[in-house]
């Protein structure tokens, strides 16, 4: 059995929040609270909780934007806050993430062409059109797109772009955070879809965050519940909403609508 | 309230083609659709905030007083008192250099003229009415200060201050999570069934939808597509675009997977929603739906009706085409 693509090690974030008082300490925040995971390659994790529960502070060390003050996030065996700045951008091929707001995530000044083949610039790889135009083809947008704007598609086309930017490198792990949530119901079926089709085709590994129970349960194998920075539940889906054992994500199964 | 025939358009977009809604004392109504459906529209004629640019046509009928038309010096004596509104975006909608029982104060002081301490009085009462912790507190704590789920109750607050017989919240649980939307939509409910008043509930959350209402429509393109009991719609749709919604929706029916190991795909509405200059003349849902056929995209279907005060229009269910069409 080899190791899995990616673990969590006891991961801990503290902000230090504004002071309150001149002579007193400033109050911390502990956004991430000794949270562990692991996942294999190929396998679809789901984050849920509600804003403020520490899903995205968690999804932004598993991209290494940001270094956990305790514990380690291990990416093939690889502590990725230990890599040296070079190795860390190699490694990042490996691994590339979805944002929530299409509009806000591509520069409206660039083709999307340009934003599509950002990562390979970045990562050092080869900046080849032949690259983006399969990536444009994966996602089901034509190679003529590249040549245009973000702001001749609408908000599903976008998202379409942002995911295609995402695997342009062929990584083996995607981080979507909440990448469905700001579309509407037919628009965001048509995008979970996608994002099944490539993770069967690429047997790409997923972590996808969202507030949103019955989203993730459609996409995931399984589900980590978060709330005020502690993992509290984890489990196989069908497991997960047939029997929960904490009675928050009982609740979250009410509010979405998989439970009554 | 009734609306008949009310279309709104600017300069040849069409936002609202010919809708008819009659809202009675109490009743709570969902509406339902995808953004640039035209239910924020309708939410609007209703408050009579349709922009100055748009041309209305339609009645617009408030307990019996024809509205359609009706400078801003009118509509503004029966905002609050008749109707009032709430959005999405609650800080928004909250002015952030005001205390907010300051805010909830303010239109009890200048509509019906109450003094201050018993404004004030008033404003405690809403806030537990609403169901903010702590009341007293509340009234001196800035919007900032509270959190997303009690500015909505604050707004609530707002908008039952002067007693309206009819709430549109447009939204209202759009923008906050799941648990706490949860208890906002309970929190309409119960005003809605303890004050008679009636509630418009426009939301593109079908569960929310479900859970605040007893009545539904179901929008798309500036149409009316479907309406009827809620329970009824949802259990059993009839027009493809309803059915489309529900079949996108992520629910335990469409989760797994199939024999061969492949996750279980949504259903999915081809396409995006056309523009609102650029909609289709006949159904407005033809060129995305799957069942169209030869009228589709030439004539507007009428609705029809289905039974239990339910209908569609869509020209598969009419007679003048039974047993026509792709299905």
């Amino acid at each position: 059995m080899s190791a899995p693509l990616l673990q969590l090690e006891g991961v801990t974030r503290r902000y230090r929040m504004p002071r309150t008082a001149l002579f007193r300490p400033p109050p911390v925040l502990t956004a991430v609270d000794n949270v562990s995971l692991s996942l294999n390659a190929g396998q679809t994790l789901g984050i849920v909780g509600e804003s403020g529960s520490g899903k995205s502070t968690l999804a932004r060390m598993i991209m290494a934007f940001e270094a956990p003050d305790e514990g380690a996030v291990l990416f093939q065996g690889a502590d990725l806050n230990r890599l040296s700045g070079a190795d860390l951008r190699l490694a990042r091929r490996r691994f590339q993430m979805v944002f929530q707001d299409p509009f806000g995530s591509l520069d409206p000044r660039r083709r999307v062409g340009w934003s599509i083949a950002e990562p390979l610039r970045a990562t050092g790889a080869e900046d080849s059109a032949a690259r983006v135009t399969q990536a444009l083809d994966q996602v089901g947008l034509r190679a003529g797109d590249a040549e245009k704007y973000p702001h001749e598609f609408s908000g599903g086309q976008r998202q379409r772009i942002a995911i295609a930017r995402a695997i342009v490198t062929r990584p083996a792990l995607l981080v979507a955070d909440e990448a469905v949530s700001a579309l509407d119901v037919s628009v965001q079926a048509q995008i979970l879809n996608l994002l099944m089709d490539l993770q069967e085709e690429m047997g790409l590994a997923m972590i996808f965050i969202s507030h949103d129970l019955a989203v993730v349960a459609c996409i995931c194998d399984r589900i980590l519940v978060m709330r005020n920075g502690k993992s509290i539940e984890t489990g196989d889906t069908g497991a997960l909403i047939a029997n929960p054992r904490h009675d928050y994500t009982r609740s979250l199964l009410v509010a979405s609508g998989l439970e009554t | 309230m009734a609306l008949t025939q009310v279309s709104v358009a600017f300069s040849g977009a069409v936002a609202l083609r010919e809708a008819s809604v009659s809202i009675a004392p109490g009743a709570r109504l969902g509406i339902v659709g995808e953004s640039g459906c035209g239910k924020s529209m309708l939410g609007l004629c209703l408050m009579g905030m349709v922009p100055d640019a748009a041309q209305v046509t339609g009645s617009i009928r408030l307990n019996g007083q024809e509205l359609a038309g009706a400078p801003e010096r009118v509509w503004r004596r029966h905002r609050a008192r008749d109707v009032a509104m709430i959005f999405q975006e609650p800080m928004a909608a909250l002015n952030p250099l005001k205390r907010v029982g300051e805010t909830v104060m303010e239109p009890l002081m200048i509509h019906e003229g109450l003094s201050r301490p018993a404004a004030r009085a008033r404003a405690l009462a809403l806030f537990e009415e609403v169901g903010l912790p702590d009341p007293a507190a509340s009234l001196r704590q800035y919007p900032h200060e509270i959190s997303g789920g009690q500015r909505q109750r604050v707004l609530i607050a707002l908008a039952l201050a002067c007693d309206p017989g009819l709430l549109v919240a447009d939204e209202p649980t759009t923008a906050l999570d799941a648990n706490v939307a949860l208890r906002i939509i309970e929190l309409l409910v119960r005003l809605s069934k303890s004050r008679n008043m009636a509630l418009v509930f426009i939301s593109h959350d079908l569960a929310a939808v479900s859970r605040a209402t007893e009545q539904m429509l179901v929008m798309y393109g500036g149409d009316i597509v479907e309406r009827g009991p809620t329970a009824q719609v949802l259990a059993a749709p009839r027009h493809p675009y309803t059915q489309g919604l529900l079949g996108a929706r992520p629910g335990l029916e469409n989760r797994g997977r199939t024999p061969d190991g492949r996750r279980k795909r949504l259903v999915t509405i081809p396409g995006t929603v056309p523009p609102l200059f650029d909609l289709p003349q006949g159904c407005r849902f033809s060129g995305r739906c799957g069942q169209e056929f030869a009228p589709c995209a030439r004539h507007r279907p009428q609705p029809t009706a289905l039974g239990g005060g339910q209908e569609a229009a869509c020209h598969l269910l009419s007679p003048l085409h039974a047993g026509r069409g792709a299905a």
